[in-house]
C-alpha cells in the first residue's frame, strides 16, 4: 500500500505515516445483551466498497479522524474531524486495541 | 575480429580493458559490454540452459533474454550483454557443471528429453517421500540461476532516496524524448529514467536524465521506485508517462534457441555499436522492417547473406535449424536446406507493456495488430510511443513450425512447445493455471520473450481466437533488481532510555523488552540481584514505564470513564492501580494513576504499552470530547525504582526534602528534589518492598543512577524484577493475560465499579458477572525441584486443561512459584494438579494470596 | 503540584547528558590528523546537537499564543504545536499558560540534531522538503523537520531514539560521502 491519506491538517501524506483502526462500530446503550454486546465487540462489515474508518496521523501532527475510503481502489473520497455531535448522532464506538502504526515500512 | 572502425560505433578503440572470464584473460575496448567484448574475443556460448543445459548464446543483446546470465565481481544473474565492461571484472559462467563449452550435464538434452516433461520431478520423485531432501539438494544443483555469495552480502552499500517528479518518463527513445522535452517545456520537475547508457543528455535540455536506471514499477500514488544499481529512488510523481517501447519476440521453430539464432536488432547492435560481425553466413526470416533492415546490415558489414525470407509475402511450411554441437549450421526451410551460422529470425515486436498493467492498466490482444496492447491507463498513468501500439504494422506468424527437434517457447525455463500442448491435454486450460504448471513466464525474463508466443500457441491449439486466451497478470519488479537494494540500509528504530550505556558500562545483558533495550540481569547470577533488594537495597531502571499527564477540569471525568475503577474521589498526592479494559471487558493494560492536583492526574503505563494507550485515551477523548489533554512524556522522564528495606534511609541521605514514612506514606506521590533534580516520587511496591520510584527529567539519568548506586544501591535487571513480583503473585499484562483476559478471570473482581454510570467494559464485565468463568488465573508452588517453561501445559486427569504463564525459583520462599490458568473447578487453595514438563507430569498445587510477605507490611513499612 | 519534574532547566548544573553524545562521539574519537578523522572533521561541522535547546509542547487554540523573540511556533495541528525557545522553557511554559492554553516542557522529551545538505535529507525522509516545518516520518519513525536557510535542516525527535537517529544520520552522510 502506498497510496496518499489527506490529513485534515497536514494534507496528503504516505499512509503509512498513518495509524489504521478500522471500520467505524456503533456502542450500544447501557445494559446491552450479550449478543448485541459481541456484534458491536467482535463483528465487522468488511465491505467491498466505501467504508467510513477510523485513522490517526501517528507519526505526524498526532490527530484522529475519519476517513472515507473505498476499499477496493483506495480512493479517500473524504475526511472528517470526530465531532462529539457526530459521535453522539453516529453512536462511534471503539476503535480495535493495539492497532500499530505502519510506519514499520516506511522507508 | 572488429569490423573497420565507423562512425556512430560506442567502442573507443584507444582504451583497452582487461578482465576475466573465469581462469582467462579476456579484453574488449571501453564502451564495450562484457558480452560485445567476450564475442569479439570468439566466445559464442554465452551460458547452458536452465533444465536441459544446452548451450545458449546472444540471442537479443538487449537485456531481456536469460541467454547471457554470468555471475559479475559475485553479483549473480547479470546480463552481461548489456552490463558495461569495467577494468578487471570477474566474470564467470553459471549452472554448469565443468565448461560453458562441455558442460558435463549436457547429456540431459540428449535422455532427459522423454523424462523430463513439465511437473516430471513433482509426480516422479516425490516417491518414496523420505527421498526428496536428497532429489531437491540434486535438483537444486543441476537447475537454477547462479549462486550467491553467502558473505558476499555485505560488501556493496544500497541507499533509498525519495525524490519527487512532476512529470517522470520511463523510457528514452524518441517518443520518451519528446514526451519529457515537452513536459520541460511547461515547467521543472521533468526526470525522465532509461535503461541504457547512451542517452545523450545535451539534448534534454530541462530534463533530469537517471541512465542506466530502471524503473520496477508503478504502484499506488504513483509511487516508481527507480533501480540506479547502489541507489534506489522512491519517486513519488504526479504525472507517469510510460515510453517502454517494444520487445522484439523469438519465432518458434524447432531449434529456435540454437546458438547463432539472434534477434534483428541483437544484429544491429553487434555491428554498428561494437563494429562485430555476427557471423560468417546468414539467414534472414522477416517477418517485419527491422528484419530487412537486419539484412542491409549484415550486407553492409561483409557478412554473406545466403537466403532473405520476409515470411509475410512468402509464408513457410516448415522452418528448422539444424545444429552441430549446439550450434546452428543450417535451416531446412520447407524443404531446402541452406548452410549458415547465424539464423536472424524474430516473431514481430511486443508493446512492453508490463508497467502499465501492474500500475492497474488493461491490456487486450489487438487482433488487427497481432500483438498484446494496453487499453486502458489508470489515473495518472499515461503511455506514449510504439507500447501503445501505435507504428506497428500486422504480424501474422504461424504460432509454431513444427519439426524434429526442440521448439521453445519459453527459453528461461526450457519450456517447448510439447510441454504446452501436454498442459493443454493434461487439462490446463486456463492461461494462468498453464503458468503455474508449466512455468511459462515466470523465469528470468518474466514473459518479456514468452507471453505472446505462448498466447500463440494457447490460440492455435485450443482453436480459438487469441482475444479468448487472455495474458498472464504483470507483476512488479519490472526488471531484475538486487534484493540488497529492496532491503536498502538496516534501519531498526530502537528506543533507549537515558541510562542504556550506563547498562552496557556495568556489565549488564540487554535483552529486546518491545521496541527497547533492556538490562536482562548485570551477571549471570540473577538471584544475587533478588537477594540485595530483599535484604538491603536495589535499584532499577524503568523509564521504559509509558508516562501520560492527563490534565483538565475534566481529566478526572476522563479517567471515571476510562477505567473500571474510581479516580474521581482521590485526593491530591495519592496513588491508585488501575487497570484498563475494552469494551469487551478484556484486560488492555495496567498501571498506577497519581492524582497530582484537581486537573492533572499522572498515568503509568506498562513498557510496551505506551504508545497503545496513548492512542486509546486520545481517542476517546475525541469520542467524547472532555476537557482534558493528553501528553504523552514517556521520553521526557526518567524513571528509577529504588527498593529495599535501606531505600527510605539510602534517600534520606539524598534530598533534603522529608521522606520520613509519615511525609510520604505508602501510595503517596510528592515532588521532591534528589540530588539537585526535582523527581516526582511515587511510593509503591511492585517488587514486594519498601520502594520509591523516582520520575524526572531523562538528561539527568546518568546524574541520579549513578549517586543512587553510589549510596550502596544495587542494580538489578528484568529476570530479578521477575522472580520478586511474582513472590507477590503481581500479574504482568501481556505475560500473564492476554487477549481473552478479563478481571473476573484474572482474579480482580474487586476492581471495577458497577455503580459507575459508564466505564469502557462495563456492559461486559455486567455481562460476564452473570456466568461462571471457565478458567481463572492463580498462584502455584510446585512440588518438585523443576521450573516449567512459560506455556507449560497444565494436566488434570490425564487432560491438558490449562498453561502455565510465568515460573520462577524463588530462594526467598524456598520454592518454585508460579501462575497459571486453571480450571475455575480447580481453582481453591491447595488444589492439586500436573504440570507437563518435558514429557513427565509433576506435581504442583494452588496457592492462594502472595508467596512472599502476604500482609504487604514490608512495602507499607 | 508543580510540572518541574518535566524541566531539565530545573536540574542543578552539571547534572544533565545529551541523549546523541555517546553516538556523535563516535565521529570525533577519530584521530584528527587521519583521512578518517578528516572526514570525521567534515561530518561533525555538518551536525549540531541540539537535544538541550528549549522546547515548549503547546495544547489548545494556538492563536492565543504570542510568541516572544526567539520563540518560533511550529503548528501540528490547530490544538498542537511546539514552541522553541531560546530562554528557559520552564518559564516559557508558565508564560504560554497565561494566554489560556496548556503547555508542557518538552525539551528533555526531544533531541535534535541540525544537518546539512538536502539529498541528505531526501535519504532521510520522503516529506516535502519545500514545505517544512512539518511532522512526519524521518529515518523511519515520527519527527519533526524543519528547514532553515538554504540546505540546513533541523530535526526533532523523541530522546529515546535519538541514538538510533543519530546512528542513521551519520551512516547516511557515510553513504554521500563514500559513493
Amino acid at each position: 500500500m502506498s497510496f496518499y491519506l489527506p490529513c485534515p491538517y497536514c494534507g496528503p501524506r504516505p499512509v503509512d505515516e498513518y495509524a489504521y483502526f478500522g471500520e467505524v462500530t456503533h456502542r450500544p446503550g447501557p445494559s446491552p445483551s450479550m449478543r448485541e454486546l459481541t456484534d458491536y465487540v467482535y463483528f465487522r462489515d468488511n465491505v467491498a466498497g466505501v467504508q467510513r474508518e477510523w485513522w490517526q496521523h501517528r507519526l505526524g501532527c498526532g490527530e484522529w479522524f475519519l476517513a472515507d475510503r473505498d476499499t477496493r481502489t483506495n480512493e479517500v473520497l473524504d475526511v472528517l474531524l470526530p465531532s462529539p455531535e457526530r459521535v453522539r448522532e453516529e453512536r462511534l464506538g471503539s476503535p480495535p486495541v493495539g492497532a500499530e502504526p505502519m510506519a514499520s515500512e516506511v522507508t | 575480429m572488429r569490423l573497420p572502425a565507423q562512425t556512430g560505433e560506442r567502442i573507443d578503440r584507444s582504451t583497452e580493458l582487461s578482465f576475466r572470464l573465469g581462469p582467462w584473460d579476456v579484453s574488449g575496448y571501453a564502451g564495450d559490454t562484457i558480452g560485445s567484448a567476450l564475442f569479439a574475443g570468439g566466445r559464442r556460448v554465452f551460458s547452458r540452459s536452465f533444465k536441459y543445459h544446452r548451450p545458449r548464446g546472444l540471442l537479443c543483446c538487449a537485456g531481456h533474454c536469460p541467454n547471457c546470465l554470468m555471475t559479475v565481481d559475485g553479483v549473480p544473474n547479470v546480463r552481461v550483454c548489456v552490463e558495461p565492461l569495467r577494468e578487471g571484472a570477474v566474470v564467470e559462467p553459471q549452472n554448469v557443471l565443468g565448461k560453458l563449452d562441455f558442460d558435463l550435464l549436457r547429456v540431459v538434452d540428449k535422455v532427459g528429453g522423454p523424462f523430463t516433461p513439465v511437473g516430471f520431478y513433482y509426480r516422479t520423485m516425490i516417491r518414496p517421500r523420505r527421498m526428496w531432501p536428497l532429489y531437491e539438494k540434486f535438483l537444486r544443483n543441476v537447475a537454477g540461476l547462479g549462486k550467491l555469495d553467502e558473505h558476499a552480502g555485505h560488501t556493496r552499500r544500497y541507499d533509498v532516496e525519495h525524490k519527487k517528479a512532476r512529470v517522470l518518463v520511463v523510457g528514452g527513445g524518441r517518443a520518451g524524448r519528446a514526451a519529457a522535452l515537452e513536459a520541460a517545456s511547461q515547467g521543472p520537475g521533468v526526470v525522465l529514467v532509461d535503461e541504457s547508457d547512451r542517452l545523450l543528455r545535451s539534448e534534454l535540455a530541462g530534463v533530469e536524465v537517471l541512465a542506466p536506471a530502471r524503473a520496477l514499477g508503478i504502484w499506488e500514488g504513483n509511487l516508481v521506485p527507480v533501480d540506479c544499481g547502489t541507489v534506489l529512488y522512491r519517486f513519488r510523481a504526479e504525472r507517469v508517462v510510460v515510453a517502454t517501447g517494444t520487445i522484439e519476440q523469438p519465432l518458434v521453430f524447432p531449434g529456435n534457441d540454437l546458438v547463432g539464432t539472434m534477434f534483428p536488432r541483437a544484429v544491429r547492435r553487434l555491428i554498428r555499436d561494437f563494429s562485430l560481425q555476427p557471423g560468417q553466413r546468414a539467414v534472414v526470416l522477416a517477418t517485419d522492417e527491422r528484419g530487412l533492415e537486419a539484412a542491409d546490415d549484415l550486407g553492409e558489414a561483409g557478412v554473406a547473406v545466403e537466403r532473405v525470407v520476409d515470411l509475410r509475402e512468402s509464408p513457410l511450411r516448415r522452418i528448422e535449424a539444424q545444429a552441430r554441437a549446439g550450434r546452428v549450421r543450417g535451416v531446412l526451410l520447407d524443404d531446402d536446406v541452406v548452410e549458415c551460422d547465424l539464423l536472424v529470425a524474430s516473431g514481430g515486436r511486443q508493446p512492453a507493456y508490463s508497467l502499465l498493467a501492474q500500475a492497474g492498466g488493461l491490456v487486450e490482444f489487438d487482433p488487427d495488430l497481432g500483438v498484446l496492447v494496453p487499453t486502458e491507463h489508470p489515473p495518472g498513468v499515461e503511455a506514449v510511443g510504439s507500447v501503445t501500439g501505435e507504428g506497428l504494422e500486422k504480424v501474422d506468424p504461424l504460432p509454431s513450425y513444427h519439426g524434429r527437434g526442440k521448439c521453445f517457447v519459453c527459453v528461461c525455463e526450457d519450456v517447448t512447445t510439447k510441454d504446452v500442448k501436454r498442459a493443454i491435454t493434461e487439462g490446463f486450460d486456463s492461461i494462468e493455471l498453464a503458468k503455474r504448471y508449466t512455468t511459462v513466464t515466470m523465469g528470468p525474463c518474466q514473459g518479456k520473450l514468452c507471453q505472446l508466443p505462448s498466447v500463440r500457441l494457447y490460440a492455435q491449439e485450443r482453436r480459438v481466437y487469441e482475444t479468448d486466451i487472455g495474458s498472464t497478470t504483470a507483476r512488479p519488479p519490472w526488471a531484475p533488481v538486487e534484493l540488497g537494494l529492496l532491503a536498502g540500509r538496516h534501519l531498526e528504530p530502537t528506543r533507549r532510555t537515558s541510562l542504556h550505556f550506563r547498562h552496557e558500562e556495568t556489565g549488564a545483558r540487554m535483552m529486546w523488552a518491545g521496541p527497547w533495550r533492556r538490562p536482562y540481569a548485570y551477571s549471570d547470577y540473577p538471584e544475587q540481584e533478588v537477594r540485595a533488594v530483599h535484604e538491603s537495597l536495589g535499584v532499577i531502571d524503568v523509564s521504559t514505564l509509558g508516562k501520560l499527564l492527563v490534565e483538565g477540569p475534566e481529566a478526572a471525568a476522563l479517567l471515571e470513564r476510562l477505567y473500571p475503577n474510581r479516580f474521581g474521589d482521590m485526593k491530591p498526592g495519592r496513588i491508585r492501580y488501575g487497570v484498563l479494559t475494552t469494551d469487551g471487558g478484556r484486560i488492555m493494560d495496567d498501571g498506577t494513576v497519581a492524582r497530582l492536583s484537581d486537573d492533572l492526574y499522572y498515568v503509568t503505563t506498562t513498557s510496551t504499552g505506551s504508545d497503545a494507550v496513548t492512542a486509546w485515551f486520545e481517542w476517546w477523548n475525541a469520542v467524547w470530547g472532555y476537557d482534558a489533554d493528553i501528553v504523552n512524556v514517556t521520553g521526557a522522564l526518567a524513571a528509577l525504582n529504588l527498593a529495599g528495606p535501606r531505600a527510605r534511609e539510602a534517600l534520606e541521605r539524598l534530598t533534603e526534602d522529608d521522606v520520613s514514612a509519615e511525609a510520604l506514606k505508602y501510595l503517596d506521590a510528592r515532588e521532591v528534589e534528589v540530588v539537585g533534580v526535582p523527581c516526582l516520587t511515587l511510593r509503591i511496591g511492585f517488587v514486594g518492598e519498601l520502594g520509591y520510584e523516582l520520575h524526572f527529567p531523562s538528561p539527568a539519568g546518568e546524574h541520579v543512577w549513578d549517586r543512587l548506586v553510589a549510596e550502596g544501591a544495587v542494580p538489578f535487571g528484568l529476570e530479578p524484577q521477575r522472580v520478586l513480583r511474582l513472590e507477590k503473585g503481581h500479574v504482568i499484562v501481556g505475560q500473564d493475560t492476554d487477549s481473552e483476559s478479563n478481571l473476573l478471570s484474572a482474579g480482580m473482581s474487586w476492581l471495577p465499579k458497577l455503580d459507575k454510570d459508564d466505564f469502557v467494559g462495563k456492559s461486559a464485565v455486567e455481562l460476564f458477572a452473570e456466568r461462571e468463568e471457565r478458567e481463572l488465573l492463580v498462584g502455584f508452588r510446585m512440588e518438585e525441584n523443576v521450573v516449567p517453561p512459560e506455556g507449560a501445559q497444565v494436566v488434570i486427569e490425564g487432560y491438558p486443561a490449562g498453561r502455565v504463564t510465568s515460573a520462577r525459583r524463588s530462594d526467598e520462599v524456598g520454592a518454585i512459584i508460579g501462575l497459571a490458568w486453571v480450571p475455575s473447578d480447580r481453582a481453591e487453595d491447595g488444589t492439586r494438579f500436573e504440570i507437563r514438563v518435558e514429557r513427565q507430569l509433576r506435581g504442583a498445587r494452588v496457592t492462594h494470596g502472595a508467596f512472599f510477605d502476604p500482609a504487604g507490611e514490608r512495602m507499607r513499612s | 503540584m508543580s510540572l518541574s519534574f518535566l524541566s531539565p532547566s530545573r536540574c542543578a548544573p552539571g547534572t544533565l547528558a545529551s541523549p546523541l553524545t555517546r553516538t556523535l562521539d563516535t565521529v570525533s574519537d577519530t584521530a584528527p590528523w587521519s583521512e578518517a578523522g578528516l572526514r570525521a572533521e567534515g561530518v561533525r561541522h555538518r551536525l549540531r546537537d541540539l537535544s538541550s535547546d528549549g522546547k515548549v509542547e503547546v495544547r489548545g487554540d494556538l492563536d492565543l499564543v504570542e510568541p516572544a523573540d526567539g520563540e518560533e511556533l511550529i503548528r501540528l495541528s490547530p490544538r498542537r504545536g511546539l514552541l522553541l525557545v531560546d530562554d528557559d522553557p520552564a518559564e516559557a511554559a508558565d508564560r504560554l499558560r497565561t494566554y489560556g492554553v496548556r503547555a508542557y516542557d518538552a525539551t528533555g522529551a526531544l533531541a535534535g540534531l541540525a544537518f546539512e545538505g538536502e539529498q541528505l535529507a531526501r535519504r532521510l525522509t520522503d516529506l516535502d522538503l519545500e514545505r517544512l516545518p512539518a511532522a512526519g516520518a524521518f529515518a523511519r519513525i515520527g519527527a519533526i523537520l524543519v528547514r532553515d536557510e538554504g540546505d540546513r535542516f533541523r530535526a526533532y525527535f523523541p530522546q529515546e531514539l535519538g541514538h538510533y537517529v543519530a546512528e542513521v544520520v551519520l551512516d547516511a552522510i557515510d553513504g554521500l560521502d563514500n559513493r
